[in-house]
């Protein structure tokens, strides 16, 4: 038994520093150099327990398996994923994820990742929205978190880029930002009586600040494995979460009004790097 | 309670000199441009968009999704401070100010404290009104309060730090009729006291019931409460 942990401890060791070797292929390297250059700041540092767990985040596992299914034939159609336009071309998965949302002039839409690749399951292999691999968006074992999870991963450590040529793109994300200072409902919340300020504390939680660029490229790393919950989670999911505390109203996945938010949030993180994916309280 | 009055000023002053900070709470930075009227606009139209916010979700106080995005004159008049990346000027400051004074209702027996245990629950539950994807049922539970998201109070219990710590309330301010009444204006509406503030209108807004917040005032008052030990 004590054989076993002397034996683990060098192990793990070890993964750690060959991961820091290997930036690109890291997110573990790339949130410590994020701590390294902002060392007295209070929402990154509480990350500190979960960069131990880093390495060997379950998240990477969600990914491999995110892998096969996007390499497999699958739907009605039998194909792969890999001739799905993620905006960089078929197939190129390189640096898609931080780009997004962005404008696809063949559905005439700005696109969220997650309604890209709803569309491509759709369209190109076939699947109804009510098949349960498009319908189920939440936990670990879902299809769609699972290749969320390894097409996100391929955007790693590169700085977030959402698209804001088209007039669509610089439209909703102009109505995002508006839509984040909008208050309304019960407890007169908009987004920036939490995330207006920087160092301030939800009870224990320490908020990230929407101005401080260093803090929301952490915030707006999803997916994310959520350690409280178990679970891989997606940027709707955390949508949902803090509108859930807001009062308001559910949220459609795949909206207009969900991209407009989705927009806004990236613009905050613009230039910093991507922690893909990350680990989170 | 002058005395907050005078900080209160002078932090807004502070805010005035600064330029190039926030509005304090919840609004823009002050190096932003202010949004269009399009983009404005646009926001109006999704949060209202039939394949957007589900629209007619009921709520739990009756009413529908429509009804909690519908902003009432404090929200609007909030929101534009929010977007104009500037503190809140004097006139809208005093707008903002009557609209919570006329809102504001007293106990017909007066403002009395209520039981600080009862006071404590609520101060740290924060069940009620959420609806999306899990509605809170307000048969099963009663909604709670809320207050240590954004307060330290009793110290045996982290509390958030969005407003400023509550611990010894009422040993720190007593318990003049004074202070009762500015803790009570406060929590029914505070814009009385701080225009365009991040702290919720628990009364006005029909969050917490008049005996509710008998109970929570107690928990900041009472001297056996745990707040003030
Ligand atoms: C009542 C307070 C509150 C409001 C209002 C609020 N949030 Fe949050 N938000 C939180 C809390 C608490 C967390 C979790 C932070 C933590 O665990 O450190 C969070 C987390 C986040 C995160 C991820 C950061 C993380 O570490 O988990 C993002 C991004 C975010 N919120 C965006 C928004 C947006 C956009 C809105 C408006 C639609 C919003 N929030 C409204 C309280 C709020
Ligand atoms: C969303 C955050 C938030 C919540 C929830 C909240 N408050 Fe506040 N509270 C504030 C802020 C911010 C201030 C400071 C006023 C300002 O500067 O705008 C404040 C100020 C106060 C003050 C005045 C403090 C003083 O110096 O005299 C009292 C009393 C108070 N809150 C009580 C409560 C109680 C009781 C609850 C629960 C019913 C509560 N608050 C819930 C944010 C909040």
């Amino acid at each position: 038994m004590l054989k076993k942990i002397l034996l683990a401890i060098p192990a793990a060791m070890f993964a750690v520093s060959v991961q820091a070797a290997e930036p690109s292929d890291s997110p573990y390297e790339v949130l410590t150099e994020l701590l390294s250059k902002n060392k007295d700041d209070l929402y990154l540092n509480q990350s500190q327990q979960n960069l131990m767990i880093m390495p060997d985040d379950p998240a990477l596992f969600t990914a491999e398996e995110g892998e096969a299914l996007f390499k497999e034939k699958r739907g009605p159609k039998n194909v792969s994923l890999e001739g799905c336009d993620f905006g960089k071309g078929p197939g190129v998965l390189k640096g898609a994820y931080v780009e997004m949302p962005r404008y696809f002039a063949d559905t005439d839409k700005v696109m969220t990742f997650e309604s890209r690749l709803v569309h491509c399951m759709v369209t190109l292999q076939g699947f109804d929205k009510k098949d349960k691999q498009v319908k189920k968006r939440h936990g670990s074992g879902s299809d769609m978190m699972k290749l969320t999870t390894y097409i996100a991963m391929q955007s790693n450590g590169m700085p977030w880029n959402s698209r804001l040529d088209h007039p669509k793109e610089k439209a909703l994300r102009d109505a995002g930002e508006v839509m984040f200072y909008r208050r309304s409902g019960p407890m007169d919340f908009n987004c920036a009586t939490c995330h207006g300020q920087e160092g301030k504390r939800i009870r224990a939680s320490v908020l990230p600040y929407i101005n401080n660029p260093a803090e929301w490229t952490k915030a707006v790393s999803w997916p994310a494995t959520r350690v409280g919950q178990n679970n891989v989670r997606s940027t709707f999911h955390r949508v949902r979460g803090c509108l859930y505390q807001m009062r308001y109203p559910n949220l459609k996945q795949g909206s207009e009004t969900a991209t407009a938010l989705i927009s806004f949030w990236t613009d905050a993180a613009r230039g910093q790097p991507a922690i893909l994916p990350d680990t989170k309280r | 309670m002058r005395k907050n009055i005078t900080i209160a000023a002078v932090v807004a002053l502070a805010m005035t000199t600064a330029g190039c900070t926030t509005t304090g709470d919840g609004g823009m930075s002050g190096g932003m441009k202010p949004p269009s009227a399009e983009a404005r606009a646009l926001a109006e139209k999704l949060t209202f968009a039939e394949n957007g916010f589900v629209q007619e979700q009921p709520m739990q106080e009756g009413g529908t999704g429509r009804d909690r995005l519908t902003q009432d004159e404090t929200q609007k008049i909030c929101t534009d401070v929010a977007l104009s990346g500037k503190p809140i000027d004097d006139a809208t400051a005093s707008k903002v100010r009557a609209l919570a004074k006329a809102s504001i209702k007293y106990p017909a027996g007066g403002i009395k404290l209520g039981d600080w245990e009862k006071g404590r629950v609520l101060a740290w539950s924060g069940f009620g009104f959420r609806t999306a994807h899990k509605p809170d049922n307000h048969k099963k539970r009663e909604p709670g309060a809320t207050c240590y998201n954004c307060h330290q109070l009793a110290t045996d219990r982290t509390g958030g730090t969005i407003g400023p710590s509550l611990t010894n309330y009422g040993k720190i301010r007593g318990s003049s009729d004074e202070i009762l009444k500015y803790a009570y204006d406060m929590i029914y509406n505070p814009n009385v006291t701080f225009p365009c503030t991040n702290m919720p209108r628990f009364g006005a807004n029909g969050v917490l019931t008049e005996q509710q917040i008998a109970d929570v005032m107690a928990y900041l008052f009472d001297p056996k409460s745990l707040v003030n030990k």
